[in-house]
């Protein structure tokens, strides 16, 4: 009896980790094979890497996306931590406001935010009707709810109110005290959301597809591109996507292990 | 006088640090959504301000389906996911903590396993040449021979299958709340183990089941990126609709796009309401901000 209750559990975890894990298992093997028919696949072969791996498109989009990523990332957190200033120290009756306008964009998500941004600026002809400045604009916008958590649970986290008064005290001035105390102080919680920022940054395809389109294909709209054509190599941008989605989520979850270590 | 002249110009430079934040969250926030629901308000032919696209939707069967598609398809896979969560969560309780540690990471490695990359991994198993596909061929299994993913059968596989480690990780949080003493002392009462389960545990999971079940329902009404890459815009779905409205080769329509957007954001709205109104029960201590 006791036994067959201790069985259950393992075989169930096992049953859903094989499941979740087949769809990409079979992408990488299907990666990996010039043929796959019948119940195992033949000849091995690295031609579908050595095809991707020369073609200069890709490694033009890998480039837009990791420009996408770093400066949409750097830009949220700096307008974030300026007007978590203003929040914490000038008015803390914005606090409320901060919050509404940084969770309505949660609501959102890519297809309403993209047709919106399209639907007000597309061919007006100005200077915001560029598209990649929609698409930095969307960007920022899109990983807001994730980076402004992040930064507002580290805050909670801390006593602020004690650091500021001791580096008043010591004769420091308000702003230097959030740059020089306040910030330090939060600087792990800010990565870690930062990095969860990048890998939605990373994954995004609505955004880059209805935004920019053609104009600038990031390395999703580059897959849908490619998909129909050559599914050998269409499972090899498939493979290094999800390597690169799962180092940044290593690290997350490292950095997450070590900050509750410390505390 | 001076001084208090002088402590209001710095308190109002203060103020400043904000105005970044403010003008990128009105310019790409605010006026596209303010965009949005007045054109969803205007009239497409009468340019009149009124309910007329709203009617519209309501009558028109394609617009009636895409609705009804997103909210069965949303619903059904967040249910999905939540069955399959709530007994994997279950058994990583009462797995060692090798086993939960291992498949905790397959969770989170898999958890953003989603949009093209994953449609595409779910034609290679069992797209129209697919690995299963042919193996159902092959052997005459008629289920993987003619299955169909590029219908609303394969959107219902693709969804559950993002929705399975989303769910268990939100619900993990929830089981590790239980307290097995909670179990021995039902048991010294005598309790049945179906007593145990509808008085003691159920009504404890029962706000984090609930706020999961919202979490997963708006994710899958959002979801727009795998559906795009399976059935382009072949098929009745809200968020596939709402974007062929602004997009593609048909002129744009932002009268009916609009209104179909403004609907989209009803739901996701009460989705992420639901939500708040299940965790902030749990939320317990004062915070700063």
């Amino acid at each position: 009896m006791n036994k067959k209750a201790n069985i259950f559990p393992r075989v169930f975890l096992v049953l859903v980790g094989i499941y979740l894990l087949l769809p990409f298992g079979m992408t990488l093997i299907y990666s990996l094979f010039v043929e796959w028919t019948d119940v195992l696949p033949h000849g091995f072969t690295l031609r579908n890497y050595a095809d991707l791996f020369s073609d200069a498109e890709f490694w033009a989009c890998i480039g837009r996306t990791l420009v996408l990523c770093a400066v949409s990332v750097m830009l949220t957190i700096f307008i974030l931590l300026l007007a978590m200033y203003v929040v914490i120290i000038v008015d803390r009756r914005l606090a409320k406001f901060m919050q509404l306008v940084c969770m309505i964009p949660y609501a959102l998500q890519g297809v309403i935010l993209s047709i919106g941004i399209i639907s007000i600026y597309s061919g007006t002809g100005t200077i915001l009707s560029n598209r990649m400045l929609m698409l930095f604009g969307a960007y920022t916008i899109l990983v807001l709810p994730y980076i402004y958590q992040g930064i507002r649970n580290s805050i909670n986290a801390i006593d602020v109110n004690t650091l500021l008064q001791a580096a008043e005290m010591l004769g420091c001035g308000k702003f230097r005290a959030y740059v020089q105390v306040v910030i330090p102080n939060i600087f792990s919680g800010i990565l870690i959301s930062a990095l969860l920022a990048e890998s939605i940054v990373f994954g995004d395809f609505v955004l880059a597809n209805n935004i920019a389109g053609n104009n600038y294909q990031n390395i999703q709209v580059f897959l849908n591109r490619r998909m129909f054509r050559s599914s050998g190599l269409a499972s090899a941008i498939v493979v290094i996507i999800f390597a690169v989605v799962f180092i940044i989520t290593g690290l997350v979850l490292k950095l997450q292990g070590k900050e509750r270590e410390e505390k | 006088m001076r001084m208090k002249q002088l402590s209001k110009i710095k308190r109002f430079t203060g103020y400043l640090a904000i105005l970044p934040f403010l003008v990128i969250v009105v310019f790409y926030e605010l006026l596209p959504l303010i965009r949005l629901a007045i054109g969803s308000l205007t009239g497409k032919q009468s340019h009149a301000f009124g309910l007329e696209n709203f009617i519209k939707i309501a009558v028109t069967p394609l617009y009636q389906q895409s609705i009804l598609n997103s909210i069965r398809i949303s619903f059904l896979s967040a249910l999905a996911g939540i069955v399959i969560a709530f007994l994997a969560a279950h058994c990583c309780g009462e797995a060692s903590s090798r086993g939960k540690r291992v498949f905790t990471m397959i969770l989170n490695m898999t958890s953003n396993f989603s949009g093209v990359p994953l449609a595409f991994a779910f034609m290679v198993l069992i797209g129209n040449t697919g690995i299963l596909t042919s193996l159902g061929q092959r052997y005459a299994i008629p289920f993987l021979a003619d299955f169909n993913l590029y219908s609303g059968n394969g959107l219902m596989i693709t969804y559950i299958y993002f929705q399975i480690p989303l769910a268990t990780l939100l619900l993990l949080p929830s089981f590790a709340g239980i307290r097995p003493e909670w179990r021995e002392a039902a048991e010294i009462l005598q309790a049945r183990p179906l007593d145990y389960w509808a008085r003691v545990a159920i009504p404890n999971l029962l706000p984090g089941i609930l706020g999961t079940l919202s979490v997963l329902f708006a994710n899958a009404l959002a979801a727009y990126a795998t559906a795009y890459a399976l059935v382009m815009n072949n098929y009745a779905l809200l968020a596939l609709q709402i974007t062929s409205k602004f997009k593609g080769d048909v002129q744009i329509d932002s009268a009916t796009g609009g209104a179909l957007a403004m609907v989209l954001i009803l739901l996701m709205v009460f989705a992420t309401m639901t939500n708040n109104y299940f965790t902030k029960r749990n939320l317990k201590g004062r915070e700063l901000i």
